[in-house]
């Protein structure tokens, strides 16, 4: 049974366009205009995916409460803002109301189509035990390539896709200076360098509310970062 | 020309004030003396009239046909001189001899009266004196004078000496006249005779004659009558001297004429003032008067005439028969003269003038007096005047310099809406100050709208653009010719620098959020600085990257993953701006105050018409060709500068451009 996204966006272009991209991929599309009837839907039923725009036509903020309701009703549906509010307000609010990855709508199809389909392998992972062959160790980082997910000093760090995709580039080859654009394209994502910026601060911020110490990630300014520890 | 130049220049219309006071004190004056003249012209008019009945002693115009041409005057002597040949014990001055021609040069000479003596006084310049032979005169020289009596008996005294010192005359027939005698004495340059004759040996008329003897040539004549006849004999009269003494005032000087002029008597004296004391005569009041009084003729004209003839105008009227008066001012002094003549009548006949003089100290005084506190009073007024223009002055122009301040660094700090001085003012300044308020509103307005545009642009274009976007990436999908293809790929190019543009349009709102939330952490700006040049280095291999520090302590509070980015900024200007090999050059100072970074390279020299606005949105100085600028990356360096409490500015170098830009160290 092939997966179902929905897809909330007002523009009925890019909706479409959209959906033809996700079809074409073998995913099943629901496409909503507005924050009501795709409410209504899911609360009938829960499609696997979601992406949501933030600005439903009047509904300035209308993506945002669907992203809240949805999180009271699943917590583990992956949710992606699609959006083409750019600032730094806006993606920490989305983030921080649950959702899984929040993307500007710069982002290519076919790299929209990567992410969804790594969230989808994630959400898979998950479901399967730990089988531990996916393991990255970098000193106090472990890095499950398979589920996506981070662990520092054996503490859980709740990264999104581009935030693991990014560690896991800098972490593979400790100490080599990775510059922007290649953080970019290890991401996936057409990001402007203070993207990036913001990117890294939020990472390192979350390495540190579990380690206070953690300096793992050097700025190497003119550049880029680095990973710092042995192989 | 300032405000304050021009008020005070204003203010020297108050100078119009002693101007006014000096036409007042003129007329005052000239009324004074109008006054003066007319009670003169009365006294002069009784005095004439009670003249009248003294005929006598006037020249009845009947009589002079009688005269030959040629008239001499015998002045009044105070007292005898000695006869020796001398004229320095005479009481009448040099200035009173009379000159003739005569062969060796001119001959001077006067006549005077003492009692009832003739005196004469003769100087003769001669080459050669020659001395007569015993009772041959003939071919000697000689002083000779003629009297024609009214019953036309004419005597003539001859003085031609055998040797010099005294003699005595001889008659026209050879017999020598023991009352008449005389002193010859030889000068260098010839020889001088005094001499004296009773009055009344001589008629009405007499004459001088010099006959100069020169060696084997006849003798030359110089005489004071042309004519066969000699002229009339003018002596001074008594009587008419007693009744003028009657008359006499202090200040008052009466002159009596006959109708040629030739003084008959004369009496009393005007006050000439002694001689002005020093602090009169320095006073600059003094040097005023004279400067913007009536000048009046020269004083020096009203005293009785050296000749003893009356020649002035004003006399010369009254002996054609109208009152006249006139008035003197002594250029020197200031002392003014008042002076009227008036005619003198026996029956229809006018036979004489009477002339009186007055000296005018009341009126000077008083002018004076009044002129010198008209001075002072409009000194002071025009100093009032000016001061208090001056200080108007001073006060408005520094509101209006004070404005001009507040409106210019309103417009350099770009703050439109920061309080003007005199806003709330009712004048005209203030009105200035409300629309320069109003116009750098509107400008922080448009500033404001350029501002948010480029953000505005981007998020609106966006949408669009993702629609082709996704659409190309669809299309990508559908089987398509080659040459469908290609339009796919150009579309999918120009998307991607549409995407550029929009990228960094909206660069500048995203910096500007970034710097108001910027986590500050305290960092070594040198390392940064040092790590970031060592960058673009290996960036831009065709550029020469060169960095400076001579700092030991470069520790600062900040972002520095953002001044990193306005690094990023400046150099890539002045990799636009330079051309391959040349050397750009990153330096690190410090002030009290601020770290300083400079970024320097070769290249052209900044608009000068551009410098103000050169860190504004959108505004660049790139030529036409590189489109691809939208004049954001200084705006995104300036935003980051001014969020580290510090400025960025622009200056042209010898050889280039360096921006500077000051960060606050904490």
């Amino acid at each position: 049974m092939s997966k179902r996204i929905a897809i909330v966006e007002d523009e009925a272009a890019i909706r479409e366009n959209y959906a033809a991209g996700f079809r074409r991929e073998g995913y099943a599309v629901d496409m909503y205009a507005a924050r009501k009837p795709a409410l209504e839907a899911f609360e009938a039923r829960l499609p696997d995916l979601v992406v949501i725009d933030i600005n439903l036509q009047d509904d300035i903020e209308g993506g945002f409460e669907l992203c809240r309701r949805l999180r009271q009703i699943s917590e583990d549906l992956p949710i992606i803002f699609l959006t083409a509010r750019d600032s730094e307000f806006d993606a920490v609010s989305g983030l921080r109301l649950g959702a899984d990855d929040y993307l500007t709508k710069d982002i290519s199809l076919p790299h929209l189509m990567a992410r969804v389909a790594a969230l989808f392998r994630r959400l898979d992972a998950m479901q399967r035990p730990d089988s531990g062959q996916s393991l990255v160790r970098r000193g106090d980082l472990e890095l499950d390539l398979d589920r996506m997910t981070v662990r520092w000093q054996d503490q859980s760090v709740g990264l999104t896709l581009t935030e693991f995709w990014m560690v896991h580039a800098l972490a593979r080859y400790p100490g080599h200076v990775k510059n922007r654009q290649q953080l970019m394209d290890a991401a996936q994502a057409v990001l402007d360098d203070n993207t990036i910026t913001s990117h890294v601060k939020r990472i390192r911020r979350k390495f540190v509310e579990i380690d206070h110490s953690f300096d793992a990630i050097e700025t190497v300014y003119g550049m880029g970062y680095r990973w710092l520890g042995s192989q | 020309m300032n405000l304050k130049r021009q008020l005070l220049l204003v203010s020297l219309l108050t100078l119009v004030l002693p101007w006014a006071g000096v036409q007042f004190i003129r007329e005052t004056e000239t009324a004074l003396r109008d006054v003066q003249q007319q009670m003169l012209a009365g006294t002069a008019q009784a005095i004439a009239d009670s003249l009248a009945q003294f005929p006598d002693e006037f020249l009845q115009p009947a009589a002079s046909a009688r005269f030959g041409t040629g008239q001499v005057y015998a002045h009044p002597l105070e007292r005898e001189p000695l006869l020796d040949g001398y004229y320095d014990d005479w009481s009448t001055s040099t200035d009173n001899l009379q000159s003739m021609r005569g062969v060796d040069g001119p001959i001077r000479y006067v006549l005077a009266t003492w009692r009832s003596q003739l005196w004469f006084y003769v100087e003769v310049p001669d080459a050669s004196v020659e001395y007569a032979s015993a009772g041959d005169d003939r071919d000697a020289d000689m002083v000779s004078l003629t009297s024609v009596s009214p019953n036309s008996e004419t005597t003539e005294f001859r003085f031609a000496p055998e040797a010099p010192g005294r003699i005595v005359a001889l008659r026209g027939g050879g017999t020598v006249e023991q009352r008449v005698a005389a002193h010859w004495q030889d000068t260098p340059n010839g020889y001088q005779l005094e001499g004296r004759i009773p009055l009344q040996m001589l008629g009405d008329s007499l004459g001088l004659t010099i006959f100069n003897a020169r060696p084997g040539d006849s003798r030359v004549r110089s005489s004071t009558f042309s004519s066969a006849q000699p002229g009339r004999l003018v002596t001074p009269s008594a009587l008419l001297q007693s009744v003028l003494r009657g008359y006499v005032q202090d200040g008052l000087r009466l002159i009596v004429t006959d109708r040629d002029g030739w003084r008959l008597a004369t009496s009393g004296d005007i006050a000439r003032g002694g001689p002005l004391s020093d602090r009169e005569q320095d006073n600059w009041l003094r040097h005023a008067y004279n400067a913007i009084l009536e000048p009046g003729e020269e004083a020096e004209l009203a005293e009785p005439d050296a000749s003893g003839r009356e020649q002035q105008r004003y006399i010369e009227s009254a002996i054609n028969g109208s009152a006249e008066s006139s008035w003197f001012r002594s250029a020197q002094t200031g002392r003014a003269v008042v002076a009227v003549a008036q005619p003198v009548w026996s029956g229809n006949v006018q036979t004489g003038a009477v002339i009186l003089q007055q000296g005018t100290e009341a009126i000077l005084s008083l002018r004076s007096d009044a002129l010198s506190r008209l001075m002072s009073f409009t000194l002071i007024a025009t100093l009032v005047a000016a001061g208090a223009l001056l200080g108007y002055a001073t006060w408005l122009s520094q509101r209006v310099r004070r404005l001009s301040r507040g409106a210019r660094r309103a417009l350099d700090d770009n703050k439109a809406h920061a309080a003007l001085p005199s806003i709330a003012a009712s004048d005209e300044i203030g009105d200035l100050s409300r629309s320069f308020a109003s116009v750098l509103k509107q400008l922080g307005d448009y500033n404001e709208y350029l501002r948010s545009l480029a953000s505005k642009l981007s998020h609106e274009l966006r949408t669009p653009l993702t629609i082709v976007r996704s659409s190309l990436d669809n299309l990508e999908h559908e089987s398509l010719t080659t040459e469908g293809r290609q339009y796919t790929d150009r579309a999918r190019d120009g998307v991607e620098r549409l995407k550029n543009v929009l990228g960094a349009m909206s660069e500048a709102n995203r910096v500007e959020e970034l710097v108001q939330h910027a986590e500050v952490e305290t960092f070594d700006l040198d390392k940064v600085l040092n790590s970031a040049v060592g960058s673009y280095a290996a960036a831009w291999p065709q550029r020469e990257f060169e960095y400076r520090c001579e700092l030991s302590d470069a520790g600062m509070r900040g972002a520095p993953e953002l001044i990193v980015q306005m690094l990023d900024k400046l150099v890539d200007n002045a990799i636009d701006f330079s051309s391959d090999g040349d050397a750009i050059i990153v330096s690190l100072s410090a002030d009290e105050q601020h770290l300083r970074i400079a970024v320097s390279n070769p290249g052209p020299p900044l608009p000068d018409k551009m410098r103000g606005q050169l860190f504004d949105s959108m505004i660049s100085v790139r030529s036409e060709s590189s489109s691809q600028h939208l004049g954001l990356g200084l705006f995104i360096a300036r935003v980051i500068a001014e969020g580290h409490g510090g400025f960025i500015r622009a200056d042209n170098t010898e050889v280039g451009v360096t921006f500077s830009v000051a960060l606050a160290r904490g």
